[in-house]
């Protein structure tokens, strides 16, 4: 990239990025901390926090790895193995991400809880998920997928041609893996850690529903706001989650280094990767298969309950629920919530592309600090970006401002880190010589980041893209300060009906949710097919 | 500059939204348009009224979503000329939070349902508008505000539901609440969490009442029953499922909802402890309303006889109303041994009791 000053185009977009950043992700969290009221500082004094501030980096510490590592084998296996049912495998990865609030831990409950259909129905113990190991247990499966699609997306891009290379110079299978494609993998890697840590951090549903006595940070936020009406306090802890957020993020920049991931340069390639030895290829497919049969058991009961009048005491056949949930308000909210997730993911994940071109790709100053400000929002707990959005954009002059859009802005900038990390890590893994041939034939640096790199970059928009829309039509805390009767969504609505105990129809609206949603997601990559690359992480 | 960007970016994102939904509608999406608003031609025929009371009322509503839909269709039966929006949110602490946020352009014109405790802050916040219906006259004192900021118009008793299939694991449905102490109930009792729910609230203010306010005494008893407690729930229906699944033996929660779970056949069984508290489900109009006459028309409505009638009905609760019966199978206020119950005391100690409780048990 040539001198801002040279490039008006350049400029204006990193002006534009910088305000909207600005605008929708640093002022809403400042409005929240300026809340009149002292009791930010005496929340810090009183020290009522580290109880649940030790909590939280025990449960960071255990869910990230297990975590991450399972999203290694997962996208490892979906990348190097010839392994079967792929397709149903790529599935799997992505279902954990569509969980609508309070249904699906329900549903671990029912499955594995102190009477569980499973822990006890089959095995007759009565072990419980309540508590540190079924938070640890629940956010692995829940976070893994963030690990997978990150990981998946910089595995497919590396180049096989070194890893033949090694094998040429004698190297074995292990020792491919050891020298070079686990050293390759390494800025997926940091993203998937470093994503994957803050959404733990962040996450309030599974210790909420199965913490048993156990109190994490977002926990204490959030009876804060609704047990003491107590805004400042509240952003105090979600001012300790940025802290964190931080020290991770420099921890990551440390660990990267200044070293070069390139594997993706000027010269061609289309040499196939090293076979993965078969012993390696029947375990990646059995570990994959073993958590899958998890993941399908969970979802299997959302389904079953869902076709029954209550299920587990009364699990008769019945289509009441599904005719329910399609009508009146409810096929409003369902369209909703897809023309939301639809337009947020699109609109986020755009946005990312141009905003980690800008601070990968850019030689000026300050990238850092605007690097850090796109990573910030994954550490925000959803309910303080919604009351953040309330207390800035609830203002008369605002009133012309229909609360469906603003809805729709709170989802782009509150997702935007994943897209965002999976666009910084793609543009790493491509050589500055591909964009430089395009400027120096003449294009400016705007027309090579669309003609050469973005085409490059379909695995990351993919990413983007998948992870926005699926936490656009799964959050209910954003949502809940924002939406009106007009724009209400899915997780509204599933939540009304677990509060009337009407667990059928609550099922029956999250099944809904999760099959249109799956359904508009496949449309979407028919549709793009062709256009961009999409298969970044299919290979 | 800054509203500049703004606005362009709003063209920008409408544009998206008209083209994804147009996509949605090609692909055969299964959703509706929302229903049209209410006809108000039929104000006509409300010749009882003298002068018809007509305007717009937004309605954030706690109240359960099967109450909502009958009860609000039968105000439009007596108000024809009033539209109503309503929000549901069965959640009263994030409505409550909702108001507090909005208050620089208020979308709401009344909040009803959920505890007075969750209304009377929002008046000491000068955010309510204060106004003595006609129809309160009647009402005892200790089911409405001093300063009419909010008035109550509904009722619900503090109970305990127990899964008879598991009773016998513990010594039996708890008289009183002192039972809950026995250490056969470890790990098998669940409580709606006092600082998220209204209810875990108003279940550890009724154990200060029970000690005449000796705080040493009830902080005492909370930390003994926390040795036994499995879980606290971050909503009070939640526990309720968890109960009826046979997760946990027992949990403290509302009658009314304790009989609605009882009569979908659940293995289930609801028992009032003495001493046990109660809720004022209360109503309020927010200030800075643009329809205050329809505001005020659904505050009176509330409170006659026939909207008693329908929310016990619809919901199990009793009615703050004398010549209201109460549900079937459910216990009249006046039948049960009530705890001395201080509404306004529990309600300005909130915050403090619960930092009491918190640091108590170590959460």
């Amino acid at each position: 990239m040539r001198s801002l000053q040279r490039e008006p185009g350049v400029l204006l977009a990193l002006l534009a990025v910088i305000v909207l950043v600005a605008v929708f992700i640093v002022y809403p969290q400042v409005r929240v901390i300026l809340t009149p009221g002292d009791t930010y500082v005496e929340f810090f004094t009183g020290g009522t926090w580290r109880n649940s501030l030790i909590h939280s980096l025990e449960v960071m510490a255990l869910s990230t790895t297990t975590a991450v590592a399972l999203g290694f084998v997962y996208a490892y296996a979906m990348v190097y193995t010839d392994m079967h049912w792929k397709p149903f495998f790529r599935l799997i990865g992505i279902l954990p991400l569509l969980s609508p609030p309070f249904v699906v831990a329900a549903s671990y409950v029912i499955l594995f809880g102190p009477r569980g259909v499973i822990t006890y129905g089959v095995f007759g113990q009565t072990i419980s998920v309540f508590g540190l190991a079924g938070i640890w247990g629940v956010q692995t499966i829940a976070f893994f997928p963030f690990a997978y699609q990150l990981i998946a997306d910089v595995l497919s891009r590396s180049d096989p041609r070194m890893e033949q290379a090694a094998r040429n110079l004698g190297a074995g299978s292990w020792g491919v893996f050891r020298t070079v494609t686990l050293p390759l993998s390494r800025p997926g890697l940091g993203a998937a850690i470093l994503t994957t840590a803050i959404y733990v951090l962040e996450d309030f549903g599974n210790p909420a529903l199965i913490g048993g006595t156990f109190t994490v940070l977002p926990t204490q936020a959030y009876g804060l706001i609704s047990g003491f009406g107590d805004l400042p306090g509240a952003a105090a802890v979600s001012t300790i989650l940025l802290v964190l957020a931080l020290v991770l993020y420099f921890a990551k920049v440390r660990l990267d280094g200044p070293r070069s991931f390139v594997t993706v340069s000027g010269r061609a390639s289309s040499m196939p990767r090293p076979p993965v030895p078969a012993k390696v290829s029947w375990a990646c497919f059995a570990s994959c298969l073993a958590l899958a049969g998890i993941i399908t058991l969970v979802y299997g009961s959302l389904l079953v309950s869902a076709l029954s009048v209550a299920f587990p005491g009364n699990p008769t056949p019945t289509l009441a629920n599904f005719e329910y949930i399609f009508s009146g308000p409810n096929g409003t909210a369902l369209q909703n919530t897809l023309v939301f997730g639809l337009t947020a993911a699109a609109l986020s994940s755009l946005l990312a592309l141009v905003a980690g071109w800008l601070t990968e790709r850019g030689r000026w100053r300050g990238r850092r600090a605007l690097d850090l400000l796109l990573i910030m929002p994954a550490a925000i707990p959803g309910l303080f970006f919604g009351i953040g959005y309330a207390l800035a954009f609830n203002e008369p002059w605002l009133d012309w401002l229909d609360r469906g859009v603003l809805i729709i802005i709170s989802m782009i900038f509150w997702n935007i880190p994943v897209g965002y990390q999976a666009a910084v890590s793609g543009l790493r893994q491509i050589d500055r010589s591909m964009d430089e041939a395009a400027t120096s034939l003449g294009a400016s640096s705007l027309r090579g980041f669309r003609d050469v790199l973005v085409p490059m970059l379909g695995g990351s928009i993919r990413v983007g893209f998948v992870t926005t829309f699926v936490r656009a039509v799964t959050t209910l805390s954003v949502v809940i300060f924002l939406f009106t009767s007009s724009s209400t969504v899915a997780t509204i609505r599933i939540f009304q009906l677990v509060s009337d105990l009407n667990w059928g129809r609550a099922t029956a609206f999250t099944v809904a949710d999760i099959g249109l949603s799956i359904a508009a997601l496949g449309i979407v990559a028919v549709l793009a097919r062709g256009r961009i690359a999409l298969g970044g992480a299919r290979a | 500059m800054v509203i500049k960007t703004d606005r362009s970016y709003d063209r920008r994102t409408f544009l998206k939204l008209a083209g994804a939904t147009a996509a949605i509608a090609a692909c055969g999406g299964a959703a509706t348009a929302p229903s049209a608003a209410p006809t108000a031609s039929t104000a006509a025929s409300a010749a009882a009224t003298a002068k018809p009371v007509t305007g717009t009322l937004s309605v954030y509503s706690a109240l359960n979503e099967s109450t909502n839909n009958d009860f609000f269709a039968a105000f439009k039966k007596a108000y024809p000329g009033v539209t109503i929006n309503v929000l549901p949110l069965a959640a009263a602490g994030e409505l409550q939070t909702r108001i507090e946020t909005e208050k620089a352009s208020p979308k709401a014109d009344i909040f009803i349902g959920g505890s007075s405790e969750f209304h009377d802050p929002l008046g000491k916040e000068g955010l309510l508008e204060q106004y003595n219906s006609p129809n309160a006259k009647d009402i005892d004192p200790k089911f409405k505000d001093a300063n009419g900021y909010w008035v109550g118009w509904y009722t619900g008793i503090f109970g305990f539901i127990s899964n008879n299939s598991r009773l016998s694991e513990v010594p039996g449905k708890p008289a009183t609440w002192d039972d809950l102490l026995d250490p056969k109930w470890k790990g098998k009792l669940i409580l709606p969490d006092p600082v998220k729910t209204g209810g875990g609230y108003i279940f550890m203010a009724t154990q200060i009442f029970r000690f005449n306010k000796d705080e040493a005494k009830a902080m005492d008893f909370m930390k003994k029953i926390h040795a036994n407690i499995a879980q606290y729930v971050p909503t009070s229906p939640g526990a309720l499922t968890l109960i009826d699944q046979g997760q946990f033996v027992g949990c403290p929660n509302w009658a009314h909802d304790i009989l609605t779970e009882k009569s979908k056949n659940n293995p289930i069984d609801l028992n009032i402890p003495t001493d046990t508290g109660f809720e004022v489900g209360a109503i309020s109009i927010i200030k800075g309303t643009k329809s205050l006459d329809a505001a005020k028309a659904l505050v009176d409505w509330s409170l006659t006889k026939e909207a008693g009638d329908l929310n016990v009905k619809l919901s199990n609760r009793g009615s703050t109303r004398a010549d209201v019966a109460p549900a079937p199978g459910s216990p009249k206020l006046s039948d049960v041994k009530l705890v001395n119950y201080d509404r306004q005391w529990a309600t300005d100690n909130k915050a403090r009791i619960l930092k009491l409780w918190q640091t108590t048990v170590g959460l």
